[in-house]
């Protein structure tokens, strides 16, 4: 019982919190550049705007372009739902990464599908360059993720931080891990160096080139689907490679603090690289998909489990 | 006697070919027969027992039945409304591709299934070529026709071998006592049968039959062929190479797992270059076919290694895989049947905002699309999550090389999910979406094309929610693995996944009101918006290209045509494409090989009789000398 409590009150606070935290790498970021920055809570103000304004659509789109933000918001609090957030889950509720990476591909889909339907050029432009990203993403995801499959043999999120503290040897792997997961993430938000999401410049824009054409409440529901991806995926990453305590209330504790510092994080960050050009991503994918291999291979020849 | 009694049926069917109308209502007959055999022998196992020497039905035979009756089902109801097919010569050869089919399935002797498997080439071939009027018809026929040929001899002599080593031909025999067979043998065996069946599923590197032949066949042909015909190679190498034979040397499933990610991934980056719908389709069959043979290789690892729960895991990943690529695959070919009838082309690059002119046809693409994807809450989704199950096994359950190995199939079965996805949201977007590219025409279609699509749109998605209805099955193939635990087996959630998605959408989606939107000019930075202004299929795929350079090496050229081209072209003429990997490094160097030696053979065969006399003569001689 108290888990199904933690695990309703952990996914409630990770859809009501998220514009928060975007919020928190916005601050961060305009401090570091000198500026005061927008308030914190731009993000509700935001989305209480869009969704009382009219809606418009291009005139060539069709019903999938007025779907697609549904669908994507609908995948991304799914996998909100099914991300341990009190380190734990009741046994009979799913919370397996595989079904978490298809249900990434879902929304990819759906983003791409609506880029296609609004008949533009900046349409085409992004979906065509968030799928070629994904094709990389999907890969390095589940190199990363190499360790968890090696150490646990199953594909349920679990946290592996027990299995690292009794074999010390343990613990480069697991930092490749974790910079590995780093990488890929960044990518997979959007974030600077793989994507600005503060651009609108054609050169440099994917996300925001295929809701180019939104506004009012599909766009609303976009930007909503982009802040829970947010919490979702750093918590993620958090929840199987991070510290996890007896607790499950403590834990979710944990995970809305190791939020804010990684929010805080990804501000500095974003102040301190520039976007990398598009045909690098390839290799930045790459290094964060050998990460994960060598992590998994330096464990499988030391033949530890 | 209950499967004499249909292969007669069959051929009856085919005489009435005069006749298309009775003969397409009676072969959809027909074929709803075979599904409620199918259904019948498999959920209800008492109720139809058919145990012959010649012909016999297992659980693994009525689950490639059940297979072959729905992909037919569909086609045959779809032929109703098709225009686009001389109808006698297919009313004609339609039943028999059918019935050779069903024999091939059911046969329970070397020489049954040779006949049967020998037929089913021969009608496939006649229907392929059934518009050989049309120019580079016969050309791609006879390409599909040597390669089927040479499959077969391979597989006649496996059988054979296995047949002289058993002193037996009855498959009775070979599944009671193959997995005695010497290790010599049993490798023996597997090369030959399984170098066989590769050929027949379009495995890269023997999969150029593929791409050639399904453009050109009628669309429920191409539907019968790629979701029905190329699955009993899979049907093949799961019969005789992994439960006949048992245990053999570690070395063949490797292969299988090879030879799978190989032309996974291959076959789904070709895929992603194509602009004609067709041929797009063919390459993901190729794709489909790969992951379908990291399932069986996973199951040969199980059985080589004495590892039930893995062996368990391949056979249900690739069995359920067949099982859902030959419903969407089927689906998608009669989209692209549907979109020719509609428009006349299949050019992706010529259409565009199909949603408007068929918009049920469209949601049957869409479905189609997402299952092949691999994306909740369709069937391709769970299929490949229990592939991925399985190559994960592998990874976490052995040390060292295996592991490495291991992960990077998964990566490889990853990539290819990506890219596949990324080739069907080109494939829907480009086609079904946007403003129309070029004026095409927009011929009604009929009701009766329709339906058939929706109803496997239906059934993708019914065992997208429900895949259990499907692995119970198939978990009764072997029954010595581990029963009624399917849940706890392959604990994929497909049903919570699905029903959450759902009901989310609907809430939301009744939440925004997304229906109340006005329509107004898309931006286009102030210029005035046309169709061009669009991404194309090429341009979608540009940066895969670019980035994946060594693999297509793509080629380009760019003509000017006018008096002062070089600064002002009046027009502007642009070729570009790839170069297929398997004709530059094996088919271009062998043919070269061939041609080469044919040279040498010229001045041995150089044609006047004298030279043949004489070489007759000089065999006698040496034959007397040698005799003496």
């Amino acid at each position: 019982m108290e888990l199904w409590g933690v695990q309703i009150i952990g996914v409630l606070l990770a859809i009501l919190l998220s514009p928060f935290y975007v919020g928190i790498a916005q601050t961060v970021k305009a401090r570091m550049q000198g500026r005061r920055g927008p308030s914190l809570w731009l993000g509700y103000y935001v989305l209480k705007k869009l969704w009382g304004k009219e809606t418009t659509a291009p005139e060539y789109s069709s019903w999938i372009f007025q779907v697609a933000p549904t669908v994507s918001l609908s995948a991304l609090t799914v996998i909100a739902l099914f991300i341990p957030w009190g380190g734990r889950v009741p046994a009979s509720w799913p919370h397996d990464a595989l079904t978490v990476f298809f249900l990434l591909a879902l929304e990819r889909f759906w983003v791409g599908l609506a880029g296609l339907d609004a008949a533009g050029t900046f349409g085409g432009l992004g979906a065509s360059r968030i799928a070629t990203l994904g094709s990389g993403i999907e890969p390095a995801m589940f190199a990363v993720f190499g360790l968890l499959w090696y150490l646990t043999g199953g594909t349920v999120i679990t946290p592996i931080m027990p299995q690292w503290w009794a074999h010390p040897l343990h613990m480069l792997p697991w930092g490749l891990a974790v910079l590995g997961y780093a990488l890929v993430a960044i990518a997979e938000l959007g974030r600077l160096p793989a994507d600005n999401p503060d651009t609108h410049l054609e050169l440099t824009m994917m996300h925001e080139a295929t809701i180019l054409e939104y506004n009012g409440r599909l766009l609303a529901q976009s930007q909503a689907a982009v802040a829970i991806k947010f919490t979702s995926i750093i918590a993620l990453g958090w929840v199987w490679l991070g510290p996890n305590l007896a607790s499950p209330w403590l834990n979710l504790l944990l995970r809305l603090i190791e939020l804010t510092l990684s929010s805080m994080f990804l501000g500095v960050i974003e102040s301190l690289v520039v976007k990398l050009r598009y045909f690098r991503l390839s290799t930045y994918l790459g290094i964060a998909m050998g990460m994960g291999m060598l992590a998994v291979y330096l464990v499988a020849f030391q033949g530890g489990k | 006697m209950l499967i004499i009694i249909l292969v007669a049926i069959g051929i009856g069917i085919s005489l009435l070919a005069a006749k298309p109308k009775t003969s397409k209502r009676l072969t959809l007959i027909f074929s709803a027969i075979l599904v409620m055999v199918a259904i019948l022998a498999l959920w209800m196992p008492r109720s139809l027992a058919v145990n012959g020497p010649y012909f016999e039905l297992n659980p693994l035979r009525d689950w490639f039945l059940l297979i072959l009756g729905i992909v037919s089902t569909a086609a045959t109801w779809f032929r109703f409304g098709y225009l686009q097919h001389d109808e006698q010569a297919t009313s004609f050869w339609l039943p028999l591709f059918l019935v050779s089919m069903l024999g091939v399935i059911s046969a329970n002797d070397v020489w049954l299934f040779m006949t049967a498997w020998e037929l089913m080439s021969i009608t496939s071939f006649f229907l392929v070529i059934v518009h050989h009027d049309r120019p580079g018809v016969l050309n791609a026929g006879y390409i599909y026709l040597v390669m089927s040929q040479l499959s077969a001899m391979l597989i006649l002599s496996g059988l054979l071998l296995m047949a002289t080593s058993l002193h037996s031909t009855s498959f009775a025999v070979f599944a009671a006592s193959a997995h005695m067979l010497a290790p010599g043998i049993k490798d023996f065996v597997f090369a030959l049968l399984g170098l066989g069946f590769a050929i027949k599923s379009g495995i890269v590197p023997f999969h150029i039959w593929l791409p050639r032949a399904h453009p050109i066949a009628p669309a429920p042909v191409s539907g019968l062929m790629s979701g029905a015909m190329i699955k009993l190679g899979v049907f093949g190498v799961t019969q005789f190479l992994l439960m006949d034979l048992g245990k053999t040397s570690v070395i063949w499933p490797f292969l299988l797992l090879v030879f799978g990610a190989v032309s996974s991934l291959l076959g789904v980056l070709y895929a992603l270059m194509e602009h004609d719908l067709k041929r797009l389709l063919a390459f993901h069959s190729i794709e489909n076919i790969g992951i379908i043979f990291l399932g069986l290789g996973v199951m040969g690892l199980g059985i080589d290694w004495h590892r039930p729960l893995l062996e368990a895991m391949g056979m249900i990943a690739a069995l359920f895989h067949t099982m859902n690529h030959a419903i969407f695959k089927s689906q998608l070919f009669l989209v692209a049947g549907a979109v020719e009838q509609h428009t006349g082309t299949l050019d992706a690059d010529r259409l565009g905002g199909l949603i408007r002119t068929i918009p049920g046809i469209t949601i049957g693409f869409l479905a189609g699309s997402m299952a092949i994807s691999a994306l909740p809450p369709f069937n391709g989704f769970v299929s490949e999550w229990i592939t991925f199950r399985g190559l994960l096994n592998v990874v976490s359950g052995s040390l060292g090389w295996w592991t490495v190995f291991g992960l990077v199939l998964v990566l490889v079965l990853a990539m290819t999910g990506a890219l596949a996805g990324m080739c069907f949201v080109k494939a829907s977007g480009v086609i079904f979406l946007g403003e129309p590219r070029e004026p095409v025409s927009h011929t009604r279609l009929p009701r009766s094309m329709t339906w058939p699509i929706m109803m496997m749109a239906l059934l993708c998605l019914v065992l997208g929610i429900d895949p259990y209805l499907a692995i119970r099955a198939i978990t009764s193939i072997q029954p010595g693995l581990i029963l009624n635990e399917s849940p706890q087996l392959v604990p994929v959630h497909a049903m919570q996944t699905g029903f959450l998605l759902l009901l989310l959408i609907i809430v939301v989606g009744w939440l925004s009101r997304f229906w109340k939107v006005r329509k107004v000019p898309r931006w286009s930075c102030g210029r005035v918006p046309d169709a061009t202004m669009q991404f194309t299929s090429a341009s979608f795929t540009k940066s895969v290209r670019t980035t994946l350079a060594v693999i297509y090496r793509p080629h380009r050229n760019l003509d000017r045509i006018g008096t002062y081209a070089n600064y002002f072209p009046e027009r502007l003429l642009y070729k570009g494409g790839t170069s297929p990997i398997w004709e530059r490094y094996l088919y271009q160097p062998g043919y070269r090989l061939v041609w080469r030696l044919s040279q040498y053979s010229t001045k041995l065969q150089a044609g006047p009789v004298r030279l043949y006399l004489l070489y007759l003569l000089g065999t006698i001689g040496i034959l007397l000398l040698l005799l003496h």
